[in-house]
């Protein structure tokens, strides 16, 4: 089975099918009924009653005890089935980058060091591979984020389908990300062929740099005549609370550094990415009431001594010890879509399951300030969700049967769907 | 695998941060790689204390800065909405330092070694082009055409709070000019706040590889014929031909014109260069102004000095001891009370960082200079508002007016004291940090608890510099390392003296303390906290007796070496008795005879004589001659010889060293009075000096007023460059010698009818007055016996040869000196009236023939 699904990656490429056709809006509501509901706030309902209309949640019940009225409802059975809110994937560069390879296609890095200005909304790439490849494991949502400089710029939600960018897109302009300088630096000594680590002594001038383009920033937005900055315009909604600034640091000692930076510049909505240092100072996270968004947990540990299995406990340790927890995928696209088995890998070191569920659900949704309407399975929230045959955070078991994105039924397979069945066929044949 | 690997090498190798294209001042014509980003640059400085300059002081001050300018200065004044509040409580704000002697951003120079003596001669420039004739006047040098920024440079100046130049380079006698920069990094164009600021100048050759001059006396002839050049050739419409050098040369005059000078004797010597010429210059001192501050303020220049104070000796082995002068050991002493001295006498100065081995020497030697009684008002002036003025840059630096440049320095205490740290140094408006400014104080008493065990932690000291220790009783405490960061703090400790291990802590800082993980010695992790308990115990301010006793500074001493005065001294009368007196008169040797000196004379010489205002000396059994001069002597000059065959601009004069211990010996054996020569390297060599030997005095008080000039000629083999085999310099023979008499006279009666034709004429319409020339000017001399020959001679044919050549030209010569076969032509230099020197030297093929007899 694994064998044939790496098969059918690199088929993928080669075999230029369309994406499927983006579903029309909800055209009337719809019950889905006996299912095991994850709310993705920790509870579970059994037997379930979830109904939504307009893209919208307008009944999250226990079937047993609710008596409504099901009438001009379509209703659909999924007893023995589970229904989850939409997976949301923070921290990614979807419809950004398609092909890393062939640089034409990227379009996630914009040249200088400063760039709050760059929208990742516009570039995105309704058309891309990757999301009907994320959809049909439940990842329903994902921020799409520009990298690279400094301030790296603005990044969106975007739900996993539609026609164009401003249809596709979920929540724009949530936030800005920010890569903090690092106070280490590895270099490599060509001498001992090896990797040494030592102080950057340009940290105090790359800080100074930021400090000043902050305190610029915020200036600005007080003063009443000035010539037009696109860059400190781009700045504002971090002041005034609308938009998160999602720093990136890893090293405990830029984790304190960086976060206390954005409080003395009055940020106040704050969100660490990456933050692999942040066990050391889970205390100063929790207090100041910094959500972490960590890398994938099916990695390698960063560093030799770490243990073997850090990067799949962390998200219980981190959550043990009162920070909120989201999961991200780093690296290669691709693979975002094992989203749901990253968090599937927190379960088995220590995490409850909806413990872990809420770390690329609700948890997630607070962290990139959209849970007023996405992350759980309540009432008034968006019909972002899908039913699977079993537990969505098993690889064996995260089988979709529906997913609706604010109330739309998407189509599902896609085009590694479709080279699976093609290929089925001709080894049908064979046999 | 691969993919984490790509994945780590993002995190930890990313972030190449490159500074952003931006700056305070906006260059609107450059090409832009970004969407624009025009800031405001709008920001106010609030609750410091602002120097303004060094007269003003606000307390509770707004610094209003806008873009690169201030914008505004007052006490607790309110802050317009649009600037970012900066919160300098208890800070000080000073206008950032000045220092007008830098190379600062220019290529180095490239040192040339050897020249003068040895090897072949390089009688013409190698510079390319239409330049001077001479390679060492560079006037035509622009600082501006090469400044290119030196981040390594402008932040070791920064970090002593410097925060614009002048910088020039230190290349040639004639330098070209200076421009003046900022010390910002984001890009020349904004650096540079002024093209040409001054003209500059030296007495050192640079990279020059001519020949000539190589010696102290040729370069300042050279540096004066070149004054009387630039007249002669910028007097004429159209120019006789293309000299760019002397162009930028008469242009350069308008400019403030800054003259580097190693020591107080150069310092006197290019002031009088500029006195010759009209020009004052301002002048960089080499340090040691004290040793004749006198001198120095008669100079009436304004000068730059630096604070490069030479290091301690290691005396610490008497026999070692013995390798250090008094001099060297006196200046080591009285160098840092240098600019003391120098505020005393009204003299007025800016200081440079120039000369220091590293420049983070600057600001402790500075402060050693204020120990040493310099006030802290000059010092500030002196770096501020003093160098803006004399380089005419004040309506853009050294002080924080209105309007001014936003350039300036933010410290924790006041800028002098030792314990005051810079901040940030703004430059343009832009800052450059150098120690975080908001550094928290977090001296006081803590409750340290480490996974259930209490210590008591007390933090002491200044904020940035803490130092911490744990007390267990009133008697023990356990000393811990740490630092403290206003968000993030360290700390280790063995909890245990007999076991080698540590805790070790790190964590952040909140409100009540600090809280934090850390390993126990065994490696543990666990938690910890440290909770403020309370303020330190203040001990008593100052112990009694600390104020102690600075000790005294040893005296000046004149001359500033070994065997020197305490004071100068002054003529006494003085009444010798009873001794026996060689008059050198008619009046022959007079037994038991008394002289008596009166007002710098002889009085009376005579039996009996007596003065009630003398000092008595007792001349029983000793002798009292006239003092002894010596006719021919190389002594107490800063140079002997330069090197062109017609040497006859270069004078002693210009030269004499009034310290050289020489003076002293010879005037040990009664020697009162010299002629000293210039050297045999050239058959016209330099104008004499007749000196006393006024050991003490100034070099211009060496010289005998009202005495005659005299020249040093040479014959034999050192004039034709015998000891050197690759020498190309013309003569090569005595043939040619003689060529050389032949022509300097000849050419220096032509010269004499142009300038008679010149003078004479009536109406000088149309005439072109002829070029002043200072070989022929001193070649007139001779001829017109104003100047006199002392020859240094060897065999017949050549005494026989100059005395022919004066002959036809109808002078004489007046000494031949060493003379060795003078006895074979003695009866023709009776008949030319000369007189001759003898002396020994087997060291040549010429003095072969010389004889021990006097004839």
């Amino acid at each position: 089975m694994k064998k044939l699904i790496i098969f059918f990656v690199v088929l993928a490429q080669v075999v230029q099918a369309q994406t499927p056709v983006p579903a029309k809006p909800q055209s009337k509501p719809i019950a889905l009924t006996g299912g095991v509901a994850h709310l993705g706030n920790g509870q579970v309902i059994q037997n379930s009653l979830i109904a939504f209309d307009k893209g919208k949640l307008t009944i999250v019940a226990d079937a047993a005890t609710s008596k409504v009225d099901l009438s001009g409802h379509e209703v659909i059975n999924i007893t023995g089935k589970h229904v989850y809110p939409g997976f949301i994937l923070p921290n990614s560069q979807v419809g950004l980058q398609e092909v890393q390879a062939v640089r034409a296609m990227n379009d996630y890095n914009e040249r200088g060091e400063m760039n709050p200005n760059v929208r990742s909304l516009i570039s995105y790439n309704t058309d891309s591979e990757f999301a009907p490849s994320f959809r049909f494991k439940g990842v329903l949502l994902a921020e799409t984020a520009p990298t690279g400089g400094t301030i790296s710029g603005t990044s969106s939600v975007m739900e996993m389908e539609g026609w164009n960018w401003e249809d596709a897109v979920h929540s724009a302009d949530i936030g800005v990300h920010l890569t903090w300088p690092p106070i280490n630096r590895r270099q490599f000594d060509f001498s001992t062929f090896s990797f040494s680590v030592s102080p950057n002594k340009d940290y105090d001038k790359q800080v100074m740099e930021l400090q000043q383009f902050f305190a610029e920033a915020t200036s600005y937005g007080a003063q009443s005549t000035k010539d037009a900055n696109l860059k400190f315009d781009a700045m504002q909604g971090l002041f005034s609370g609308k938009q998160t600034l999602f720093v990136h640091a890893n090293n405990p000692k830029e984790i304190v550094e960086s976060v206390r930076f954005a409080q003395r510049n009055g940020i106040k909505r704050i969100t660490l990415v990456e933050g692999l240092g942040s066990l050391w100072v889970a205390d100063f996270l929790k207090e100041n009431k910094i959500p972490v968004i960590l890398p994938a947990t099916q990695n390698l540990p960063a560093r030799t001594d770490d243990d073997v299995d850090l990067p799949y406990k962390l998200p219980h340790l981190l959550t043990q010890a009162g920070v909120m927890v989201s999961l991200s995928n780093d690296g290669a696209l691709h693979g975002a879509r094992n989203l749901p088995f990253y968090a599937g890998t927190a379960a088995a070191y220590g995490m409850s399951k909806e413990d872990a569920l809420k770390t690329i659900t609700s948890n997630t949704a607070k962290a990139l300030g959209i849970d007023n309407r996405v992350g759980t399975l309540e009432v008034g929230k968006d019909a972002t969700l899908f039913v699977s045959v079993g537990d969505a955070l098993d690889y064996r078991t995260n089988v979709l049967s529906h997913a609706f994105i604010s109330g739309k039924l998407v189509t599902l397979p896609g085009n590694q769907q479709e080279l699976y069945e093609r290929y089925s066929k001709k080894y049908g044949q064979m046999k | 695998m691969i993919i984490s690997i790509l994945k780590k090498s993002r995190i930890l190798l990313g972030l190449a941060f490159v500074l952003s294209g931006w700056s305070a001042i906006a260059q609107e014509t450059f090409p832009r790689n970004d969407v624009k980003d025009s800031r405001a640059g709008l920001f106010a400085f609030t609750n410091a204390t602002l120097v303004v300059d060094a007269q003003t002081t606000i307390q509770n001050a707004t610094l209003l800065v806008k873009g690169n300018r201030v914008e505004q200065t007052g006490a607790n004044l309110t802050v317009p909405k649009g600037y970012a509040t900066i919160d300098l409580k208890g800070k000080y704000i000073y206008p950032s330092l000045i220092d007008m002697y830098t190379s600062y951003g220019l290529p180095d120079v490239e040192r040339v070694r050897g020249g003068g003596f040895g090897g072949s001669e390089q009688m013409e420039s190698k510079t390319k082009g239409a330049y001077n004739a001479n390679q060492a006047i560079r006037s035509h040098y622009n600082a501006s055409d090469e400044f290119t920024i030196n981040s390594k440079t402008a932040e070791e100046l920064r970090q002593q709070g410097f925060g614009s130049v002048l910088t020039s380079k230190p290349d040639g006698l004639a330098r070209g000019s200076a421009a003046f920069v900022t010390l910002n990094e984001k890009n020349e164009n904004t650096a540079m706040l002024k093209q040409k600021v001054s003209a500059n100048y030296s007495l050192e050759k640079g990279s020059s590889t001519q020949t000539f001059p190589t010696s102290m006396m040729g370069y300042i002839a050279l540096l004066r014929q070149t004054y009387l050049d630039a007249d002669w050739f910028g007097g004429q419409t159209p120019r006789p031909f293309s000299d760019q050098s002397l162009e930028a040369w008469i242009q350069n005059q308008r400019m403030p014109q800054v003259f580097a000078a190693t020591s107080w004797m150069n310092i006197l010597r290019a002031d009088k260069i500029g006195d010759e010429f009209g020009v004052q210059y301002i002048i960089k001192g080499g340090g040691d102004e004290y040793k004749r501050i006198n001198d120095i303020k008669a100079t009436k220049a304004s000068l730059i000095v630096p604070v490069n104070f030479p290091d301690a000796y290691d005396v610490e082995d008497p026999f070692d001891a013995e390798n250090v002068s008094l001099a060297d050991m006196k200046h080591w002493e009285l160098a840092p009370a240098n600019l003391a001295t120098l505020e005393k006498s009204g003299i007025a100065f800016a200081i440079t960082s120039y000369g220091l081995k590293k420049t983070s020497d600057f600001m402790p030697n500075l402060r050693k200079a204020i120990e040493n009684g310099l006030s802290e008002t000059t010092a500030l002036k002196a770096l501020t508002s003093l160098p803006a003025q004399l380089l005419k840059v004040d309506d853009q630096v050294g002080s924080l007016k209105k309007g001014m440049l936003a350039n300036f320095i933010i410290t924790s205490g006041k800028l002098f004291d030792e314990k005051t740290i810079i901040h940030q140094n703004w430059v343009q408006g832009e800052p450059y940090s150098i120690k975080s400014l908001d550094t928290k104080n977090f001296s006081g008493n803590y409750s340290l608890t480490i996974n259930s065990q209490a210590y008591n932690l007390e933090v002491s000291g200044e904020a940035g510099s803490h130092k911490a220790k744990i007390k267990v009783n009133d008697t023990t405490s356990i000393d811990v390392a740490g630092t403290f960061g206003n968000d993030l703090i360290t700390l280790s400790f063995k909890p245990d003296k007999k076991n080698p291990g540590s805790i070790r802590l790190s964590g952040w800082s909140e409100s009540t303390g600090w809280k934090g993980k850390g390993q126990l010695v065994d490696g543990t992790w666990i938690d910890w906290t440290g909770n403020r308990t309370g303020d330190l115990q203040t001990k008593s301010a100052t112990k009694p007796g600390e104020a102690a006793k600075k000790e005294e500074l040893g005296k000046v001493i004149y001359p500033f070496t070994g065997h020197g005065y305490p004071a100068l001294p002054t003529a006494e009368t003085l009444l010798i008795k009873n001794a026996t007196v060689w008059t050198n008169e008619s009046d022959g040797i007079l037994q038991n005879t008394d002289v008596l000196l009166k007002d710098g004379k002889i009085s009376k010489v005579g039996k009996n004589l007596s003065d009630g205002s003398a000092k008595v000396v007792d001349g029983t059994g000793k002798h009292v001659t006239a003092g002894i001069i010596d006719e021919h002597s190389h002594i107490g000059a800063g140079s002997i010889n330069d090197v062109a065959a017609n040497s006859g601009m270069v004078r002693i004069g210009d030269n004499i060293d009034a310290e050289s211990i020489n003076v002293y010996r010879a005037l040990a054996g009664g020697v009162v009075a010299v002629q000293v020569l210039h050297g045999s390297a050239n058959p016209i060599g330099g104008q004499s000096a007749l000196i006393k030997l006024r050991w003490g005095e100034s070099p211009e008080n060496y010289k005998i007023q009202g005495a005659d000039g005299f020249i040093k000629f040479a014959l034999g083999e050192n004039v034709k460059r015998t000891s050197n085999p690759s020498s190309i310099r013309y003569p090569q023979t005595r043939m040619g010698v003689e060529q050389v008499y032949v022509d300097a006279f000849t050419n220096a009666r032509d010269y004499e009818k142009k300038w008679n034709t010149y003078n004479s004429a009536k109406d000088k319409t149309g005439l072109t007055k002829p070029r002043k020339d200072l070989v022929e000017e001193t070649m007139l001399e001779i001829l017109n016996k104003k100047r006199f020959i002392t020859c240094h001679s060897y065999v017949q044919s050549e005494i026989n040869m100059l005395m022919n050549v004066a002959d036809r030209f109808n002078f004489r010569i007046n000494t031949f000196t060493h003379i060795l076969e003078g006895y074979k032509v003695a009866d023709k230099m009776a008949k030319a009236r000369s007189s001759c020197f003898h002396f020994l030297r087997l060291v040549e093929l010429q003095v072969g023939s010389s004889l021990c007899y006097s004839l």
